[in-house]
This record gives C-alpha cells, structure tokens and sequence, in this order.
C-alpha cells in the first residue's frame, strides 16, 4: 500500500534517530555511568555482562508488545485489546511464578521456557474458547481472552498469597516487569520467536487492514477473515511469549504504543507494525535506563517507568482534537 | 449479459425463516432495487450474492460460474458487497481505504485510486479521516474502495439508508453514472418508494419469496404495494407526491 510517504518518512527517521540515542544512553547509564570511549577492561565487562544484554532485551521486549498490540487491536477491532487484557501474559506470568516460587530448575532456562509455554496454552485455550460454529469470532475471542485472564491472575494471586517464602519478592519483581534478570542466554530463542511473529504479521499486514474494516468487508476484497485473524492471533501470541519469557510482564506498551504511532503516520498495518516494534523498543528501553539509574542501587521496575513516562503524553494526545 | 444470476436459490436460518426457489437475474450495467417488508430476506439475498452465506438448494451464479468456486481474489473482481452500516470507528484515511481496494488486483486495474476518487467526488479528500467525513462521503468513499477492486457487480445494503435527500440524491447520481459509464451493475436493497421508483428494475420480496420482477411502473403499483407491506390504505397520495419531489429534485440536480 502506498501511503502518505513523505511525512511518514520522517517520522520514521526521527523515530530511529531517538531510537539510537537513547539505545546509546541505555548502554552508558546505570549505577555506574560508563563512558563509553574509555574501554578499559572493567568497562568492557559491565558492557557485555550487563548493559547489552539487557538494553538487547528492553528493545526487544518493547518492540514485541508493540506490534502484538498493534495486531490484536485490529483483528479485535477493538481498541482495549492488546497482550495483557487477553490474558496471554497472565498465563506466562503464571507458569513461570510457579517456576519462581518453588524454584523448579531442571535446566537453567526454565523461568523462560516455562513462562513461554504458559502463554503459548493459554494463546491456544483462548483460540479453541473463541472458536464459534463458523470459526474465530472477535467478540468471542475477546470474551475468552478476558476469562480465562482474570482467572489465571486469581490462581497467581492465590498462590502468591499462601506462598511465604523469598521466591514471593522475585515473583513479583518479575511480574511488574523488572529486568535486572536478564542475561544473554534468553536472548536467540526470544529473538527468533519475534522474528518469525513479526515476519507472520507482516506478511499478513493486507489481511489485517481488512479486518479492520470487519468481517464482510474483509471477505468482499477477497480474504477469508477466520483464517487471517487466526494467523495474527499466532503471530501475536508468539511474540508476546518470547517477551514475558525475556523479562516478565509489562503492560501498558502493548495497550497504547499502536496508538500513539497511529496518531502520527495513519493506521496501515504495514507502517504502524514496523513504526510500534521501533516506538515500543525505545520506550521499553528508556524506562529501563531511568529504572535503574534514577534510584541505584535500588531498581524501578521497567513497566512502571514506562507507564509513568507514557501516560501524560497519551493523554495529552487525546486531548487534542484529532480524528482518531 | 447476465452478470449475477440466482438460480431457483434456497436458504434457510430456521424452519419459520427460509428463502425457497428465488430465481432472478441482473444484466450487465443495470441498477436493480430490491425492496420488501423488514424481515422479508433482502440482506440475506444480498449476502448470497456475495458468496457470504452459501444456498442450501440451487446455484448462485456471477459471470456464468457459482460463486463459491472463485478464489478470494477472483470473487472479489466480480463482486464487492458493502453492509448498511459502515464501521465509523474505521481509522483510516480516504485514501488509505480506497487503496484496499488493490489487494485483489494483480496490475489489471480498472480504475485507479485516483480516477475512483474523482468518480466519487472526494478528490483532494485522500488525507481526510474517514471519521471526519459525513455519512455520504464515507459510503461513496468505500464505493471508491470496491471501483478500485474492479468488481463488475457492486451489492449494497440499504446505501441510502440515514442519509438526508440531498445526500441520497448524490448517492443515485453516483450509482446511475458509475452503471451507465462502466459496464458495472449494481444490486441494491432500499426503503424508499420515491427512489425505487428511479431505478432500472425492481425486486419486491416477501416472507423470502419473489413477490414481482420488473421495471418500477410496473411493480410499484398501489395493489401489490398494499399487499406486500400488509397496508390498509391506498399510497396512491404519498407516491404521487413523492414522484413529483423526485422529479424536481432530479431536474434540480442535472440543473
């Protein structure tokens, strides 16, 4: 699709051009500040240990909210719908609190993998619950997502609060989107599982602007409306994994991210997919740097950050009077 | 050339709510109405002519093949269907929706964007918010949407319904120019006896079956109108004042 290509570019430009200051701000900022052209070898080893890891994970789990937003609140038609509200990050938060909490460690990556494999279920009990009699309804599919929610988080809850021991604070730590976990083992499995999301995503970006017009329209120009929203379902289940597997869950990017970037370059899935990971990546990342910068040694969870950063200038761009 | 045939179609919902043998057919570059009491299955034709509901009996037939045995892509290049209510949450610009319309397209357009910009009369509207548009502009906008497509028969539920007369109006003017200049037909449900009266040929169903086939004159008369909608009284006074605001207002509007 053509678009408005000139004024789109510049965002995008200067979208990226942020992006890399604050990635390179990202790096140096810490409880130690590192200059980053002075690299002797203690240097080098925060830098490698810790800074890039994590900076790498911000990004990533940032951009990965962004799009997975960005696609459910289309094939949803529903503004509300992102990750968290789906209830695809309670069922990864849940598998891996338990992972947490009674410290099962069969292998050293089990915190992820199991938080993978909770929101990879709970993506597909949510598909099965939202299949009607003539396939994948929205409104359904939403209804579904909510429910079974809400009734993971009570099982967290519920556990969380008979659970006493030290595994509770890391639990909960990990829930409100902490990041100083991270280390580079995380990084290739959820790298690879945001490539191949996004890949699917934007491959499928022509179906996804239709749906966005509904179902019979989307089926007038050609499309089989069940199907495409089944495989953005995937694409975005996939990537929202791999982003609780990285750092646990963090809510609000995926909810207002897409639009903020719609407010600013229209709503053609293949700009605003691409435009969400870039504006998501930066977000995460910047909050994560202040996070542990502002108060070190003691670390402000990433997702909080965020929210407070992001909040006042979503609502600042509601307030003016724009279409949406 | 027939381009949209129904061949003795049945369909049915539930045992009380069923279509049996309706049999009809709309030619090339013809603008049919199809008029009936609510509940009579106008929307439910309408959606089998469009390969979204599939008959239970009988064939639904667009360019001498049944509809169900297109590709998406090939189906979308002989029908594009509209629903009477137009997502006005949509975020998306004009000229954003009317490029949809390219998805099907493998480089054989019929019309580009901008050509069907100005068919409809929103050029210089690409960058404008469909949300900011009003209720004509949005429908002749996705009208726009499904030219760019290259669908030869355009099915469209109840366009005129909620809009003003002046806007109903431009929305006859615009289907009458669009079948007239290119070959493409035009399948629509509606309300309006006044703008029935104004079409090629009208469809008049009831309890989903074929009341009559024909040109207005002759299936708009003050008997079967009576019988179809179960009225009391004669329409004779209403559609005679009604036929006259109508040819002013097309004289007004060629003026």
């Amino acid at each position: 699709m053509k678009r408005d290509t000139k004024s789109n570019s510049l965002v995008a430009v200067a979208l990226c051009i942020t992006s890399l200051i604050i990635i390179v701000v990202s790096v140096a900022s810490g409880p130690r500040l590192l200059n980053p052209f002075v690299m002797d070898s203690e240097t080098c080893r925060i830098l490698l240990a810790i800074r890039l890891p994590r900076t790498a994970v911000a990004l990533l789990m940032g951009g990965a909210l962004g799009a997975s937003g960005a696609i459910l609140q289309g094939i949803f038609r529903n503004p509300l719908a992102d990750p968290y509200i789906l209830g695809i990050s309670s069922g990864a938060s849940l598998a891996a609190s338990f992972g947490i909490m009674f410290g099962i460690s069969l292998f050293t990556l089990s915190v992820p993998i199991l938080a993978f494999i909770g929101a990879l279920a709970t993506g597909a009990a949510v598909v099965i619950l939202g299949h009607g009699w003539k396939g994948l309804k929205p409104e359904r599919l939403l209804l579904a997502g909510v429910g079974i929610g809400f009734f993971l988080s009570a099982v967290l809850m519920l556990v969380m609060t008979l659970s006493v021991d030290d595994g509770l604070r890391r639990a909960i730590l990990w829930m409100s989107g902490d990041l100083s976990m991270v280390d580079w083992e995380l990084l290739p499995v959820g790298l690879s599982f945001i490539l191949i999301g996004l890949a699917l995503a934007l491959a499928r970006h022509k179906g996804l602007n239709a749906l966005t017009l509904g179902d019979d329209i989307a089926y007038s120009l050609g499309f089989n409306p069940p199907r495409e929203r089944l495989y953005l379902f995937i694409a975005a289940s996939l990537m929202t994994a791999a982003s609780v597997s990285m750092g646990g869950v963090v809510g609000f990017i995926g909810l207002v991210v897409p639009h903020v970037v719609r407010r600013h370059v229209g709503s053609d899935a293949a700009v605003v997919l691409p435009l969400s990971v870039v504006a998501g990546g930066t977000l995460l990342c910047f909050a994560d740097a202040i996070g542990r910068t502002v108060a070190a040694p003691l670390e402000l969870p990433a997702g909080v950050i965020a929210a407070l950063i992001g909040s006042p200038y979503f609502i600042f761009l509601l307030g003016q009077r724009k279409a949406p | 050339m027939t381009t949209l045939e129904f061949a003795a179609v049945s369909f049915s919902y539930s045992p009380k709510r069923f279509m049996d043998q309706m049999s009809f057919s709309v030619a090339e570059g013809e603008l049919v109405g199809l008029m009936g009491p609510n509940g009579a299955g106008k929307s439910t034709i309408l959606k089998l002519a469009a390969g979204l509901l599939s008959p239970t009996k009988g064939k639904v037939l667009v360019g001498d093949r049944a509809i169900g045995s297109y590709s998406g892509k090939e189906r979308a290049k002989h029908v594009a269907y509209l629903p009477q209510i137009l997502d006005l949450q949509a975020p998306f610009r004009v000229g954003e929706l009317v490029r949809m319309g390219e998805y099907p397209q493998d480089g054989s357009q019929v019309f580009s964007v901008e050509e069907a910009l100005h068919l409809v009369g929103l050029q210089g509207k690409a960058k404008t918010h469909l949300a900011e548009l009003s209720g004509g502009e949005r429908r002749r906008a996705y009208i726009a949407m499904t030219l760019v497509q290259g669908a030869k028969v355009l099915l469209l539920d109840e366009p005129l319904a909620s809009l003003d007369i002046k806007y109903q109006f431009e929305l006859y003017n615009l289907l009458k120019a669009i079948v007239s200049e290119n070959k493409v037909s035009v399948f629509m449900s509606l309300h309006d006896i006044g703008m029935g009266a104004m079409l090629d040929r009208l469809l008049l169903v009831k309890n989903g079956r074929m009341v009559i086939d024909g040109v207005p004159g002759k299936v708009l008369t003050d008997e079967i109108v009576q019988n179809t909608y179960d009225l009391n009284d004669s329409i004779g006074v209403y559609m005679a004042a009604n036929r006259t605001a109508c040819q002013v207002l097309s004289v007004a509007s060629v003026l």
